[in-house]
Protein backbone atom coordinates (compact mmCIF):
# COMPACT_ATOMS: atom_id res chain seq x y z
CA UNK A 1 0.00 0.00 0.00
CA UNK A 2 2.87 2.38 0.64
CA UNK A 3 5.20 0.88 -2.07
CA UNK A 4 1.45 2.47 -4.33
CA UNK A 5 1.56 5.61 -2.97
CA UNK A 6 4.41 6.32 -3.67
CA UNK A 7 4.20 5.33 -7.28
CA UNK A 8 1.35 7.01 -7.43
CA UNK A 9 2.40 10.47 -6.07
CA UNK A 10 5.51 9.99 -8.83
CA UNK A 11 2.85 9.59 -11.49
CA UNK A 12 1.20 12.97 -10.03
CA UNK A 13 4.99 14.37 -9.96
CA UNK A 14 5.51 12.81 -13.34
CA UNK A 15 2.22 14.51 -14.81
CA UNK A 16 2.71 18.07 -13.23
CA UNK A 17 6.37 18.43 -14.82
CA UNK A 18 5.18 17.25 -18.02
CA UNK A 19 2.41 19.80 -17.38
CA UNK A 20 5.06 22.43 -16.48
CA UNK A 21 6.92 21.46 -19.68
CA UNK A 22 4.35 22.24 -21.34
CA UNK A 23 2.70 25.17 -19.63
CA UNK A 24 5.13 27.52 -21.29
CA UNK A 25 3.42 27.81 -24.75
CA UNK A 26 -0.09 26.98 -23.74
CA UNK A 27 0.44 30.49 -21.33
CA UNK A 28 1.96 32.22 -24.18
CA UNK A 29 -0.96 31.26 -26.27
CA UNK A 30 -3.85 31.66 -23.69
CA UNK A 31 -2.39 35.40 -23.17
CA UNK A 32 -2.17 36.13 -26.75
CA UNK A 33 -6.21 35.66 -26.97
CA UNK A 34 -6.28 37.50 -23.58
CA UNK A 35 -4.60 40.61 -24.28
CA UNK A 36 -7.08 40.22 -27.91
CA UNK A 37 -10.17 39.83 -26.66
CA UNK A 38 -9.70 42.43 -24.35
CA UNK A 39 -8.58 45.27 -26.61
CA UNK A 40 -9.58 43.61 -29.77
CA UNK A 41 -12.06 46.63 -31.10
CA UNK A 42 -12.16 45.76 -34.61
CA UNK A 43 -11.12 49.15 -35.29
CA UNK A 44 -11.64 50.68 -38.60
CA UNK A 45 -8.88 53.04 -39.34
CA UNK A 46 -9.55 56.19 -41.77
CA UNK A 47 -7.28 59.60 -42.05
CA UNK A 48 -5.53 62.32 -44.30
CA UNK A 49 -2.17 62.09 -45.24
CA UNK A 50 -0.71 65.86 -45.73
CA UNK A 51 2.44 67.56 -46.48
CA UNK A 52 3.38 71.08 -45.99
CA UNK A 53 1.75 72.19 -49.49
CA UNK A 54 -1.62 69.84 -49.15
CA UNK A 55 -2.92 66.44 -49.32
CA UNK A 56 -0.71 63.39 -50.01
CA UNK A 57 -2.70 60.65 -52.99
CA UNK A 58 -1.01 57.50 -53.50
CA UNK A 59 0.73 57.12 -50.07
CA UNK A 60 0.89 53.97 -49.50
CA UNK A 61 -0.72 52.14 -46.16
CA UNK A 62 0.08 48.89 -44.87
CA UNK A 63 0.07 46.92 -41.69
CA UNK A 64 3.43 45.73 -40.16
CA UNK A 65 4.25 42.14 -40.76
CA UNK A 66 1.45 41.79 -42.95
CA UNK A 67 0.82 42.28 -47.06
CA UNK A 68 -2.39 44.03 -46.19
CA UNK A 69 -2.39 47.78 -47.21
CA UNK A 70 -4.08 51.01 -48.93
CA UNK A 71 -3.22 53.70 -50.46
CA UNK A 72 -4.58 57.34 -50.09
CA UNK A 73 -6.59 58.70 -52.90
CA UNK A 74 -6.79 62.12 -54.64
CA UNK A 75 -8.04 64.39 -51.04
CA UNK A 76 -5.07 62.40 -49.31
CA UNK A 77 -7.40 60.48 -47.79
CA UNK A 78 -8.17 56.55 -46.91
CA UNK A 79 -10.35 53.51 -45.09
CA UNK A 80 -8.01 50.62 -44.13
CA UNK A 81 -9.65 48.05 -45.33
CA UNK A 82 -8.73 45.57 -42.86
CA UNK A 83 -10.95 45.76 -39.05
CA UNK A 84 -7.36 47.03 -36.39
CA UNK A 85 -6.68 46.18 -32.92
CA UNK A 86 -5.04 48.21 -31.02
CA UNK A 87 -0.83 47.59 -30.66
CA UNK A 88 -1.48 47.31 -34.46
CA UNK A 89 1.11 49.26 -35.99
CA UNK A 90 0.30 51.23 -39.80
CA UNK A 91 3.69 51.78 -42.07
CA UNK A 92 3.14 55.04 -43.93
CA UNK A 93 5.41 55.06 -46.81
CA UNK A 94 6.08 57.19 -49.97
CA UNK A 95 8.63 57.86 -52.47
CA UNK A 96 11.32 60.72 -51.02
CA UNK A 97 9.30 61.32 -47.91
CA UNK A 98 9.95 59.39 -44.63
CA UNK A 99 8.35 56.32 -43.22
CA UNK A 100 6.39 56.62 -40.54
CA UNK A 101 4.69 54.00 -38.34
CA UNK A 102 1.38 54.91 -36.33
CA UNK A 103 0.79 53.03 -33.79
CA UNK A 104 -3.42 51.98 -33.19
CA UNK A 105 -4.13 52.95 -29.65
CA UNK A 106 -7.80 52.09 -29.15
CA UNK A 107 -9.03 55.50 -29.00
CA UNK A 108 -8.31 57.09 -32.22
CA UNK A 109 -10.24 55.92 -35.56
CA UNK A 110 -8.79 58.63 -37.52
CA UNK A 111 -5.39 59.50 -38.35
CA UNK A 112 -4.28 62.62 -39.27
CA UNK A 113 -0.82 62.65 -40.65
CA UNK A 114 1.87 65.22 -41.59
CA UNK A 115 4.67 63.45 -43.37
CA UNK A 116 8.06 65.31 -44.38
CA UNK A 117 10.16 64.83 -46.52
CA UNK A 118 13.13 62.49 -46.82
CA UNK A 119 16.85 63.85 -47.13
CA UNK A 120 17.65 61.80 -50.64
CA UNK A 121 20.75 62.31 -52.78
CA UNK A 122 19.31 62.14 -56.41
CA UNK A 123 21.71 60.98 -58.99
CA UNK A 124 22.17 58.76 -61.84
CA UNK A 125 24.68 57.03 -64.13
CA UNK A 126 23.73 55.06 -66.90
CA UNK A 127 25.64 52.01 -67.91
CA UNK A 128 27.17 51.79 -71.26
CA UNK A 129 28.80 49.11 -73.79
CA UNK A 130 30.78 51.95 -75.40
CA UNK A 131 34.52 51.05 -75.43
CA UNK A 132 36.67 52.98 -73.49
CA UNK A 133 38.84 55.38 -76.13
CA UNK A 134 42.14 56.97 -74.69
CA UNK A 135 42.30 60.97 -75.07
CA UNK A 136 45.41 61.10 -77.31
CA UNK A 137 47.40 64.32 -78.44
CA UNK A 138 48.61 62.62 -81.52
CA UNK B 1 33.43 15.24 -42.92
CA UNK B 2 32.48 15.59 -45.97
CA UNK B 3 29.63 18.35 -44.81
CA UNK B 4 32.29 20.14 -42.61
CA UNK B 5 33.80 20.49 -46.00
CA UNK B 6 30.84 21.66 -47.64
CA UNK B 7 30.54 24.19 -44.82
CA UNK B 8 33.87 25.72 -44.96
CA UNK B 9 33.75 26.23 -48.75
CA UNK B 10 30.41 27.87 -48.32
CA UNK B 11 31.30 29.70 -45.64
CA UNK B 12 34.13 31.37 -47.44
CA UNK B 13 32.53 32.08 -50.77
CA UNK B 14 31.15 36.04 -50.23
CA UNK B 15 27.24 36.81 -50.42
CA UNK B 16 26.57 36.12 -54.23
CA UNK B 17 23.98 34.49 -56.58
CA UNK B 18 25.35 30.95 -56.29
CA UNK B 19 24.07 31.00 -53.06
CA UNK B 20 20.82 30.30 -54.18
CA UNK B 21 21.62 27.63 -57.09
CA UNK B 22 19.21 25.35 -55.63
CA UNK B 23 16.35 27.91 -56.49
CA UNK B 24 14.73 28.25 -60.02
CA UNK B 25 13.82 31.53 -60.78
CA UNK B 26 11.33 30.82 -63.13
CA UNK B 27 8.74 31.19 -60.99
CA UNK B 28 9.63 35.05 -59.86
CA UNK B 29 10.04 35.99 -63.37
CA UNK B 30 6.91 34.67 -65.04
CA UNK B 31 4.70 36.67 -62.10
CA UNK B 32 7.29 39.81 -63.61
CA UNK B 33 6.50 39.43 -66.60
CA UNK B 34 2.50 39.33 -66.01
CA UNK B 35 2.34 42.09 -64.02
CA UNK B 36 4.29 43.98 -67.04
CA UNK B 37 2.42 46.90 -67.90
CA UNK B 38 0.66 47.38 -64.25
CA UNK B 39 1.46 50.82 -62.75
CA UNK B 40 2.39 52.00 -59.45
CA UNK B 41 -0.03 53.77 -58.68
CA UNK B 42 -0.96 51.47 -55.87
CA UNK B 43 2.55 50.30 -54.76
CA UNK B 44 0.86 47.49 -51.84
CA UNK B 45 -0.85 45.69 -54.09
CA UNK B 46 1.65 45.72 -56.67
CA UNK B 47 3.91 43.88 -54.44
CA UNK B 48 0.64 41.54 -53.04
CA UNK B 49 0.15 40.23 -56.52
CA UNK B 50 4.01 40.26 -56.94
CA UNK B 51 5.01 38.30 -54.27
CA UNK B 52 1.94 36.72 -52.61
CA UNK B 53 2.15 33.41 -54.59
CA UNK B 54 6.47 32.81 -53.24
CA UNK B 55 7.76 30.58 -51.01
CA UNK B 56 11.02 32.50 -50.23
CA UNK B 57 12.60 35.98 -49.71
CA UNK B 58 14.75 35.68 -52.42
CA UNK B 59 12.25 34.73 -55.21
CA UNK B 60 9.92 37.50 -53.58
CA UNK B 61 12.60 39.81 -54.33
CA UNK B 62 13.83 38.70 -57.30
CA UNK B 63 9.75 39.28 -58.61
CA UNK B 64 9.85 43.08 -57.34
CA UNK B 65 13.36 42.98 -59.18
CA UNK B 66 12.89 41.92 -61.96
CA UNK B 67 9.84 43.81 -62.01
CA UNK B 68 11.79 47.26 -62.06
CA UNK B 69 14.29 45.82 -64.48
CA UNK B 70 11.44 45.59 -67.01
CA UNK B 71 9.08 48.46 -66.58
CA UNK B 72 11.34 51.82 -65.25
CA UNK B 73 13.12 53.16 -67.90
CA UNK B 74 16.36 55.45 -67.45
CA UNK B 75 16.08 58.95 -68.38
CA UNK B 76 18.97 60.08 -70.09
CA UNK B 77 18.07 63.73 -70.52
CA UNK B 78 17.19 63.91 -66.91
CA UNK B 79 20.43 62.24 -65.73
CA UNK B 80 22.60 64.94 -68.09
CA UNK B 81 20.44 67.55 -66.76
CA UNK B 82 21.50 67.04 -63.13
CA UNK B 83 24.41 65.67 -63.96
CA UNK B 84 25.42 69.38 -65.37
CA UNK B 85 23.67 71.07 -61.71
CA UNK B 86 25.39 68.86 -59.80
CA UNK B 87 29.21 69.88 -60.91
CA UNK B 88 27.78 73.48 -60.63
CA UNK B 89 27.09 73.55 -57.43
CA UNK B 90 29.56 71.19 -56.35
CA UNK B 91 31.44 73.54 -53.98
CA UNK B 92 28.74 75.51 -52.72
CA UNK B 93 26.32 72.79 -50.96
CA UNK B 94 23.38 75.48 -50.13
CA UNK B 95 22.65 75.76 -53.80
CA UNK B 96 23.52 71.86 -54.50
CA UNK B 97 21.16 71.50 -51.66
CA UNK B 98 18.17 73.22 -53.39
CA UNK B 99 18.84 72.34 -56.67
CA UNK B 100 18.57 68.47 -55.10
CA UNK B 101 15.55 69.38 -53.56
CA UNK B 102 13.81 70.97 -56.59
CA UNK B 103 15.22 68.01 -58.66
CA UNK B 104 14.17 65.21 -56.46
CA UNK B 105 10.02 66.01 -56.58
CA UNK B 106 10.35 66.08 -60.74
CA UNK B 107 12.51 62.62 -60.54
CA UNK B 108 9.44 60.96 -58.35
CA UNK B 109 6.91 62.74 -60.29
CA UNK B 110 8.17 60.88 -63.29
CA UNK B 111 8.91 57.82 -61.81
CA UNK B 112 5.08 57.10 -60.64
CA UNK B 113 3.47 59.08 -63.78
CA UNK B 114 5.96 57.89 -66.52
CA UNK B 115 7.81 55.22 -64.85
CA UNK B 116 10.65 56.95 -66.00
CA UNK B 117 14.07 57.31 -63.39
CA UNK B 118 17.83 57.88 -62.95
CA UNK B 119 19.50 55.45 -60.63
CA UNK B 120 18.18 56.88 -57.27
CA UNK B 121 14.76 56.65 -58.41
CA UNK B 122 15.49 52.63 -59.39
CA UNK B 123 17.31 52.14 -55.86
CA UNK B 124 13.99 53.81 -54.21
CA UNK B 125 11.63 52.33 -55.82
CA UNK B 126 13.48 48.67 -55.80
CA UNK B 127 13.60 49.74 -51.88
CA UNK B 128 10.22 51.21 -51.41
CA UNK B 129 8.61 47.95 -53.24
CA UNK B 130 11.14 45.18 -51.13
CA UNK B 131 10.18 46.89 -47.65
CA UNK B 132 6.40 46.62 -48.61
CA UNK B 133 7.30 42.69 -48.62
CA UNK B 134 8.95 42.71 -45.67
CA UNK B 135 11.92 42.68 -47.19
CA UNK B 136 14.83 44.26 -45.97
CA UNK B 137 16.52 46.36 -48.44
CA UNK B 138 18.94 49.27 -48.19
CA UNK B 139 20.00 51.87 -50.99
CA UNK B 140 23.62 52.31 -51.35
CA UNK B 141 25.01 55.99 -52.57
CA UNK B 142 28.89 55.89 -54.46
CA UNK B 143 30.72 56.01 -57.11
CA UNK B 144 30.00 53.73 -60.55
CA UNK B 145 32.69 53.69 -62.97
CA UNK B 146 31.76 53.14 -66.99
CA UNK B 147 33.91 54.13 -69.74
CA UNK B 148 32.18 57.44 -69.81
CA UNK B 149 32.77 58.53 -66.54
CA UNK B 150 35.57 60.56 -66.06
CA UNK B 151 37.22 58.91 -63.61
CA UNK B 152 40.27 61.31 -62.85
CA UNK B 153 38.52 64.12 -62.26
CA UNK B 154 36.72 62.34 -59.14
CA UNK B 155 33.12 63.47 -59.95
CA UNK B 156 30.95 64.09 -57.26
CA UNK B 157 29.08 60.57 -56.07
CA UNK B 158 27.40 59.82 -59.29
CA UNK B 159 25.22 56.16 -59.35
CA UNK B 160 22.92 54.68 -56.08
CA UNK B 161 22.71 50.81 -55.91
CA UNK B 162 20.82 48.16 -53.84
CA UNK B 163 21.94 46.04 -50.53
CA UNK B 164 19.64 43.53 -49.79
CA UNK B 165 19.31 41.10 -46.69
CA UNK B 166 18.57 36.93 -47.66
CA UNK B 167 18.61 34.31 -45.16
CA UNK B 168 20.65 37.01 -42.45
CA UNK B 169 23.24 38.05 -45.32
CA UNK B 170 23.28 40.86 -47.44
CA UNK B 171 24.02 41.01 -51.16
CA UNK B 172 24.35 43.53 -53.79
CA UNK B 173 22.01 44.38 -56.86
CA UNK B 174 22.31 47.20 -59.11
CA UNK B 175 18.48 47.57 -60.86
CA UNK B 176 19.80 50.46 -62.74
CA UNK B 177 22.49 48.88 -64.80
CA UNK B 178 20.52 45.72 -65.29
CA UNK B 179 17.76 46.94 -66.93
CA UNK B 180 19.41 48.43 -69.82
CA UNK B 181 21.47 51.05 -71.62
CA UNK B 182 21.05 54.32 -73.77
CA UNK B 183 21.32 54.03 -77.16
CA UNK B 184 25.37 55.92 -77.83
CA UNK B 185 24.05 57.64 -80.28
CA UNK B 186 20.62 58.75 -79.97
CA UNK B 187 21.10 58.73 -76.10
CA UNK B 188 17.26 56.65 -76.27
CA UNK B 189 16.50 53.88 -73.30
CA UNK B 190 16.67 50.40 -74.58
CA UNK B 191 15.60 47.67 -71.99
CA UNK B 192 18.17 45.20 -72.06
CA UNK B 193 18.14 43.32 -69.26
CA UNK B 194 21.43 41.95 -67.70
CA UNK B 195 20.83 39.45 -65.05
CA UNK B 196 24.58 39.72 -63.88
CA UNK B 197 24.22 42.58 -61.42
CA UNK B 198 21.83 40.86 -59.75
CA UNK B 199 23.00 39.47 -56.04
CA UNK B 200 26.54 40.12 -58.14
CA UNK B 201 29.59 38.78 -56.65
CA UNK B 202 31.01 41.33 -54.32
CA UNK B 203 34.56 41.42 -55.45
CA UNK B 204 33.58 41.64 -59.36
CA UNK B 205 31.14 44.77 -57.86
CA UNK B 206 33.85 46.65 -56.05
CA UNK B 207 35.95 46.86 -59.58
CA UNK B 208 33.09 49.47 -60.75
CA UNK B 209 31.09 50.02 -57.53
CA UNK B 210 32.44 52.27 -55.01
CA UNK B 211 30.06 53.00 -51.73
CA UNK B 212 30.53 56.19 -49.48
CA UNK B 213 30.07 54.16 -46.61
CA UNK B 214 32.31 51.50 -46.90
CA UNK B 215 30.37 48.38 -44.99
CA UNK B 216 28.39 48.23 -47.96
CA UNK B 217 31.58 46.38 -49.84
CA UNK B 218 30.79 43.68 -48.18
CA UNK B 219 34.47 41.73 -48.36
CA UNK B 220 34.86 41.40 -44.99
CA UNK B 221 38.86 40.72 -43.70
CA UNK B 222 39.73 42.90 -47.45
CA UNK B 223 40.47 46.61 -47.49
CA UNK B 224 40.03 48.59 -50.28
CA UNK B 225 40.94 52.02 -50.89
CA UNK B 226 39.41 54.97 -53.09
CA UNK B 227 42.17 55.39 -55.38
CA UNK B 228 42.54 51.35 -56.12
CA UNK B 229 38.88 51.50 -57.38
CA UNK B 230 40.00 55.16 -59.48
CA UNK B 231 43.25 52.76 -60.73
CA UNK B 232 41.05 49.84 -61.56
CA UNK B 233 40.22 48.49 -65.01
CA UNK B 234 37.36 49.04 -66.93
CA UNK B 235 34.32 46.55 -66.40
CA UNK B 236 31.59 46.27 -69.38
CA UNK B 237 27.78 44.56 -68.04
CA UNK B 238 29.32 41.68 -70.20
CA UNK B 239 31.61 40.56 -67.42
CA UNK B 240 28.69 40.39 -65.03
CA UNK B 241 27.46 37.25 -67.37
CA UNK B 242 30.73 36.00 -68.05
CA UNK B 243 33.48 35.85 -64.80
CA UNK B 244 32.94 35.17 -61.16
CA UNK B 245 36.03 37.57 -60.58
CA UNK B 246 38.57 39.93 -62.10
CA UNK B 247 42.03 38.63 -60.67
CA UNK B 248 44.49 40.69 -62.37
CA UNK B 249 45.96 43.20 -63.98
CA UNK B 250 44.39 45.42 -60.78
CA UNK B 251 44.89 48.49 -62.77
CA UNK B 252 43.85 49.82 -66.20
CA UNK B 253 47.02 52.07 -66.82
CA UNK B 254 49.95 50.38 -67.85
CA UNK B 255 53.77 51.45 -68.92
CA UNK B 256 55.47 48.64 -70.55
CA UNK B 257 58.81 47.67 -72.11
CA UNK B 258 58.88 46.50 -75.17
CA UNK B 259 58.60 42.66 -75.55
CA UNK B 260 57.72 42.50 -71.77
CA UNK B 261 54.82 40.27 -70.54
CA UNK B 262 51.99 41.24 -69.09
CA UNK B 263 49.71 38.71 -67.49
CA UNK B 264 45.61 38.68 -66.69
CA UNK B 265 44.00 36.61 -65.00
CA UNK B 266 39.74 35.58 -64.62
CA UNK B 267 37.76 33.52 -63.19
CA UNK B 268 35.19 32.15 -65.26
CA UNK B 269 31.23 31.68 -65.04
CA UNK B 270 31.22 28.50 -67.09
CA UNK B 271 34.12 26.95 -69.45
CA UNK B 272 34.51 28.56 -73.15
CA UNK B 273 36.30 27.98 -76.00
CA UNK B 274 40.01 29.11 -76.55
CA UNK B 275 38.86 30.36 -79.77
CA UNK B 276 36.51 32.66 -78.30
CA UNK B 277 38.94 35.25 -76.58
CA UNK B 278 40.26 38.12 -78.34
CA UNK B 279 41.59 41.46 -77.98
CA UNK B 280 40.56 44.55 -79.73
CA UNK B 281 43.71 46.69 -79.48
CA UNK B 282 43.18 50.55 -80.93
CA UNK B 283 46.39 52.39 -81.16
CA UNK B 284 45.15 55.80 -82.21
CA UNK B 285 45.05 55.10 -85.74
CA UNK B 286 42.95 51.86 -86.17
CA UNK B 287 41.34 48.92 -84.40
CA UNK B 288 42.59 45.23 -85.06
CA UNK B 289 41.30 42.60 -83.65
CA UNK B 290 43.89 40.21 -82.32
CA UNK B 291 44.83 36.76 -80.07
CA UNK B 292 46.91 37.16 -76.79
CA UNK B 293 49.96 35.30 -76.95
CA UNK B 294 49.01 32.46 -74.93
CA UNK B 295 45.43 31.90 -73.92
CA UNK B 296 45.25 29.01 -71.17
CA UNK B 297 41.54 27.42 -69.92
CA UNK B 298 41.90 25.43 -66.46
CA UNK B 299 38.75 24.42 -65.49
CA UNK B 300 37.15 27.95 -64.93
CA UNK B 301 40.50 30.30 -64.41
CA UNK B 302 41.31 31.78 -67.49
CA UNK B 303 45.50 32.93 -68.26
CA UNK B 304 46.01 35.54 -71.13
CA UNK B 305 49.56 36.50 -71.50
CA UNK B 306 51.06 39.38 -74.20
CA UNK B 307 53.55 41.40 -74.91
CA UNK B 308 53.98 44.09 -77.67
CA UNK B 309 56.07 43.88 -80.03
CA UNK B 310 56.44 47.90 -81.25
CA UNK B 311 56.07 51.06 -78.97
CA UNK B 312 52.93 52.93 -78.94
CA UNK B 313 49.81 53.45 -76.92
CA UNK B 314 47.18 51.04 -76.74
CA UNK B 315 43.66 50.82 -75.70
CA UNK B 316 43.47 47.25 -74.94
CA UNK B 317 39.73 45.74 -75.07
CA UNK B 318 38.97 41.82 -74.00
CA UNK B 319 36.57 40.38 -75.68
CA UNK B 320 35.05 36.76 -74.97
CA UNK B 321 33.00 36.15 -77.87
CA UNK B 322 30.84 38.95 -78.88
CA UNK B 323 30.98 40.55 -75.25
CA UNK B 324 33.31 43.47 -73.97
CA UNK B 325 34.40 42.22 -71.11
CA UNK B 326 36.70 44.84 -69.68
CA UNK B 327 39.48 47.46 -71.36
CA UNK B 328 43.32 47.97 -70.11
CA UNK B 329 45.55 51.16 -71.12
CA UNK B 330 49.52 49.72 -72.23
CA UNK B 331 52.10 52.77 -72.99
CA UNK B 332 55.01 50.29 -74.08
CA UNK B 333 58.18 52.02 -74.58
CA UNK B 334 61.70 50.35 -76.55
Amino acid sequence: MKTLTIKKITQLLGIMMITALFSNPIYAQNKDVASSTVTSQDITIKGKVMDENGPLPGVNIVLKGSKTGAVTDVNGEFTFPKSLSSGDVLIFSFLGYDKQEIKIDGKTTYINLLMSNDIIEIMGAPSTDKPYKSKRSN
Amino acid sequence: MRYLLLFLVAFQSHAQISDFDHINFSKSDQIALMHKNEELDNMPELVYNLTSELDTDVERFRAIYMWVCHNIANDYTLYLKNKRKRNKYKNDSIKLKAWNDRFKKDVFRKLLKQEKTICTGYAYIVQQLANLANLDCEIVHGYGKTSMTNIESLDPPNHSWNAIKLDGKWYLCDPTWASGIPEPETNIFRFDYNDGYFLSNPKLFIINHFPQDQKWILLENETHSFDEFLAAPILYGKAYTNLVEHDTPKQMHHLLHKDEKISFKYQLQKTINVESVSFLIDDGYSNKRTKPNSISIDEQSLTLEHQFDTNGFYDVHLYIGDDLISTYTFKVKG
